[in-house]
């Protein structure tokens, strides 16, 4: 049992914790708040100054004008698509760092899978914008088999958002892996499972909610982006785009807009939540 | 290794054999943990590989199991050859030292898991894991999870999910190293009567000397890869094929050289159990009228430990030899059993155990 | 890697906007107070922040010998820093900021930002070089108001039509190749990313469908604009990629993902130089256009060197230089006789203002049509707006 603290610390305590908090309730959660709030306003449409009168048109508008589902639609199967991508390729990714390689290798393909996340994101898009061009080494790359490049567009999107995101994925899951004895893959080999039955049985749940840790990265990460789509989507509009492109416009209706994905991420968390990914964070 | 005599606990006058190594040798690097290795486990036996840690048992049993390839040799189950096999084309399951759960599974999906692989309808199934739990007094626990378990509980499910579907041969790892005292005590009973009530080999990894001599029917001793002596617990305790098999198995007082003359009265390396000797005053003469060939020294008490049922006294003796006594509590003791006290020391020249040093 | 830094700051800018804005703190709304201008100039403050079209600020980063940014640091002391913005509406959020001290905006861009104040009516005393100004671009409807000029011209000139050579063949003169016969070059089209690029769509209107009556491509009633509209979302299914941003576009450009769509001068000339086959040509049907005003920010905190920049862009030497590299009509009339090309002003119709006529500078629709209709509402630039978004899908 740790002694109860004396006044003298809990005031140390209290001056320690309160900058981060203050920081988080005031620049975090207000901002949100105002943002929110602003979704309530109104724009000049002439001088697109915000009009501080309380109307809930913007929601209107949101919720009546189909292109906005179509885009909200898009967006989300976007980020699904990512999301669905790299669990797909972080499990054998992982699962080769973590038991497969052998433990010198391990550091360096730890490395390896860490070293994109230090180049900038712009660098990487701008790269990706080159590789996916029209004489880009993409489509160079499948020609030889009669095949033509993705270009510009939603598949573009996704096999970037996929590329960028995916070392939150493997990290989850590369821990989670690691963490799994050994014993548990033997304890299930010895029981007469094979290799296919060990990974859906055993390999699979364990590191479930490692993905859905992962996922949580990389399905809000896409959701909210807006500058890969502009430089890889090619005429692909996305949630962040059109609020982008509403900031300088009409403030309300960007904030508005914005409410879209919050309340998708919220909705993802909790389901996650329920799944117990969180615990695992 | 001489099969001829048929001892097994099932009374058959054909024994086979469940598990046979044949030179098995096992190098990790340029590590041997097993070192030409030549094995025969009968079926129906309850054998254990006894031996300090780092010893290469842990490995042999790993082998068996198919988690490790050996080096060379060859690995026979039930006559059939499985040295390439993988650990699920044998038919022998494992009780790990860490229990190994599932802990995603409840405790009935982990014992169940077994025939779960082999596409077992599930009605036939959970039945058979509600058996297999209920032979491992746990039911009613079908529902938990391992977390949610004691150690000793987990030990049982551990048990039970091997056990599930009857395997030819259960291997286990220091099955009882996690549990205390107590419980260790209560699941050695309880895993000789489980192993005479299923008929399946054990075949039971250990480093406690108690646990292998109470539990098996035959016993290895394993020391730096190579098996020292294999044979019943009262062989291997009561005639040592070796120094080390005498000091690892049981305490012993070891007399070589010179001291084996000053004190057994010949030259060799002689093994006299502590047991085996008994104490009486120096100027009487002992109890009993001493029989041919006792032979009786004279000492000081340097050190006594009461340890419950039992002293243990510790002699020194003219030359600086020194021999350790084991003494029931039972009747009164000679006066002169007391710290500096002079005693007299005699035993069976018999009890004087030759083993090649 | 000057397109990272714009990028960065545009997002920083854009959070900066939201959170300044959404609290109040930002330009309160008003109609035209916009602060005063200066009797006359004080000391340099030793730095002035700078919202500017690409090309209209080069400090010899893009090509070492184009560089007028650094003259007028050493002439001046002013420390100059350039925002390059994309697009109108781009600057006038920045505008709201309040961090900038003049901006180069366009026609769709400066009665908005008189009308919320955020540009100050300018003294045209205080930049001596006003007085050889074109009188043509002097107190214009979109650069004053109430007979005070909001600004000093900068020049002026027309959206092109630009192509690569080796893959549009015939040689496109029309607005047709990228609108009724988009699909030629279905996936390899683009355009620019701003709801004003509708009025493209009804420039080519009011020749293919005169039946629509549209007299000015700003002045759209909701039939117009949706005619317009149709037009755009038969243009889309051809379109590759919108921009806004102009090194997306001249890498697009070069490496063929684009081969037909709108530019400006300066883009061609910067593809050119990267050694893409592209040709810019202003098509039969006129252009819409820009005709840009050098405004100082309502709340500057440097306008005195602010000022000193208004004069130094349109200082006849100067001037000629951006107007050759951007690719316009200069707006000093003494420019035109420091030009490289001899020649520019006359290629760029510097003072023809019958030519001028066929472009249709950029101006901000609004609910009063600007073609004089009085038995009509049109539509503003928030359903333009709205419009866009429908478009791009």
């Amino acid at each position: 049992m740790p002694a109860a603290p004396t006044s003298g610390s809990r005031l140390r305590l209290t001056a320690l914790l309160a900058p981060p908090l203050l920081w988080l309730t005031l620049a975090y959660l207000g901002s949100l708040a105002i943002l929110l709030l602003s979704a309530f306003w109104a724009t000049d449409s002439f001088t697109s100054d915000v009009v501080h009168t309380w109307n809930t048109d913007n929601f209107h508008e949101l919720l009546t004008t189909p292109v906005y589902r179509t885009i909200a639609l898009r967006t989300l199967s976007i980020a699904v698509a990512v999301t669905v991508i790299d669990a797909l390729l972080a499990l054998p990714m992982a699962f080769c760092m973590a038991r497969v390689a052998g433990r010198r290798w391990r550091r360096p393909l730890l490395v390896a899978v860490l070293t994109p996340l230090w180049a900038g994101y712009l660098v990487k898009a701008y790269a990706w914008r080159v590789m996916l061009g029209e004489d880009g080494v993409v489509g160079a790359a499948l020609a030889p088999f009669g095949l033509h490049g993705p270009g510009y567009g939603t598949t573009a999107v996704v096999i970037v958002l996929a590329y960028l995101w995916l070392p939150y994925m493997i990290l989850p899951v590369y821990a989670a892996l690691e963490r799994l004895p050994e014993r548990m893959l033997e304890a299930s080999a010895d029981l007469g499972a094979g290799a296919w039955r060990t990974l859906r049985s055993v390999v699979l749940p364990a590191v479930r909610p490692a993905v859905l840790a992962g996922s949580v990265f990389t399905f809000s990460l896409s959701l909210g982006d807006y500058l890969t789509v502009q430089i890889v989507g090619g005429k692909t509009q996305l949630l962040g785009n059109v609020i982008a492109s509403q900031v300088t416009l009409d403030l309300p209706m960007a904030a508005a807009l914005s409410a879209v994905p919050v309340v998708l991420i919220v909705c993802y968390l909790a389901a996650v939540r329920r799944a117990g990914a969180l615990d695992s964070l | 290794m001489a099969e001829t005599e048929t001892r097994t606990r099932t009374g058959t006058t054909t024994t086979r054999t469940a598990v046979r190594l044949e030179a098995v040798t096992k190098e990790f690097g340029t590590v041997r943990a097993v070192d030409g290795v030549d094995l025969a486990v009968r079926e129906g036996e309850f054998f254990s590989l006894l031996g300090p840690s780092g010893s290469g048992k842990t490995t042999l049993l790993r082998l068996v199991a198919g988690f490790e390839q050996p080096t060379a040799g060859r690995i026979e189950l039930a006559g059939h050859d499985v040295t390439a096999a993988p650990p699920n084309r044998r038919d022998v399951h494992t009780v790990f030292q860490d229990y190994a759960l599932f802990p995603h599974m409840s405790v009935e999906q982990n014992v169940a898991y077994a025939l779960t692989v082999r596409g077992v309808r599930k009605a036939e199934r959970l039945a058979r894991a509600r058996e297999a739990l209920a032979t491992v007094r746990l039911d009613g626990f079908a529902a938990r999870r391992p977390a949610e378990l004691s150690g000793g509980q987990r030990q049982r499910v551990a048990l039970a999910r091997a056990l599930v579907d009857r395997p030819a041969v259960l291997l286990l790892d220091e099955p009882l190293g996690a549990l205390d005292l107590a419980l260790r005590q209560e699941m050695q009973t309880e895993l000789k009567e489980l192993q005479r009530t299923t008929g399946i080999t054990f075949l039971l990894v250990t480093h406690d000397q108690d646990e292998a001599l109470t539990m098996s029917d035959r016993v290895a001793v394993v020391r730096d890869g190579r098996v020292e002596q294999t044979g019943p617990p009262v062989e291997v305790y009561e005639r040592p094929a070796t120094a080390f098999v005498a000091g690892f198995v049981g305490t012993t007082n070891l007399l070589r050289g010179e001291a084996a003359v000053r004190v057994v009265g010949r030259p060799g390396t002689y093994s006299i159990r502590p047991e085996r000797i008994l104490l009486t005053d120096p100027a009487e003469p002992p109890a009993e009228p001493p029989a041919d060939g006792r032979r009786t020294v004279t000492g000081r008490v340097t050190d006594i430990v009461h340890a419950g049922a039992h002293t243990r006294f510790t002699i020194a003796l003219p030359h600086g030899d020194r021999l350790t006594v084991l003494r029931q509590n039972l009747t009164g003791l000679p006066q002169s059993a007391r710290l500096d006290g002079e005693i007299g020391l005699s035993w069976d020249d018999k009890d004087a155990f030759p083993v090649p040093s | 890697m000057r397109k990272r830094k714009t990028s960065a700051w545009r997002s920083a800018a854009a959070v900066c906007a939201l959170l300044l804005t959404a609290a109040g703190c930002g330009s309160g709304g008003g109609d035209g107070k916009g602060g005063h201008a200066p009797d006359k100039l004080g000391k340099g403050e030793g730095k002035v922040n700078i919202i500017a079209w690409a090309g209209y600020a080069e400090d010899g980063s893009n090509d070492p010998k184009v560089d007028w940014v650094h003259p007028f640091e050493k002439k001046t002391g002013c420390q100059v820093n350039t925002k390059t913005a994309g697009t109108s509406d781009e600057m006038v959020s920045l505008m709201k900021t309040g961090q900038y001290d003049t901006v180069s905006a366009s026609g769709d861009a400066t009665l908005r930002l008189i009308a919320s104040g955020d540009a100050a009516p300018v003294n045209t005393k205080l930049v001596p070089h006003y007085k050889d100004i074109f009188p043509a671009l002097k107190q214009q409807p979109f650069n004053s108001k109430d007979g005070r000029m909001y600004g000093i011209p900068h020049g002026r000139g027309a959206n092109l039509l630009m192509y690569r050579t080796d893959k549009v063949k015939p040689a496109p003169d029309s607005w047709r190749a990228v609108f009724d016969d988009s699909a030629r070059y279905a996936g390899h089209v683009t355009a620019y990313d701003s709801p004003i690029y509708i009025a493209d769509a009804a420039l080519y209107l009011m020749r293919a469908k005169p039946s629509l009556g549209i007299k000015n491509p700003y002045a759209l009633d909701q039939k117009q604009l949706d005619a317009a509209v149709a037009l755009l979302k038969k243009q889309h299914k051809a379109v590759g990629e919108y921009w806004s941003d102009y090194q997306k576009e001249i890498t697009a450009f070069k490496g063929g993902d684009s081969v037909i769509g709108t530019t400006w001068q300066v883009i061609a000339n910067l593809t050119k130089a990267e050694k893409a086959p592209v040709k810019a040509v202003l098509p039969k049907e006129g252009a819409t256009g820009w005709s840009d005003t050098w405004m100082v920010s309502a709340k500057a905190e440097h306008p005195n060197c602010a000022y000193r920049w208004l004069d130094w862009i349109v200082s006849p030497k100067v001037n000629a230089q951006v107007a050759e590299y951007f690719g316009e009509a200069p707006s000093n009339r003494k420019a035109c006789a420091e030009t490289s090309d001899p020649n520019h002003c006359a290629i760029f119709h510097a003072d023809d203002e019958k030519y001028f006529q066929r472009v249709h500078f950029w101006t901000t629709p609004i609910k009063e049509c600007l073609d004089g209709r009085k038995d009509a509402t049109c539509t503003d630039y928030a359903q333009w707006t709205r419009a866009w978004t429908e478009v791009k899908g």
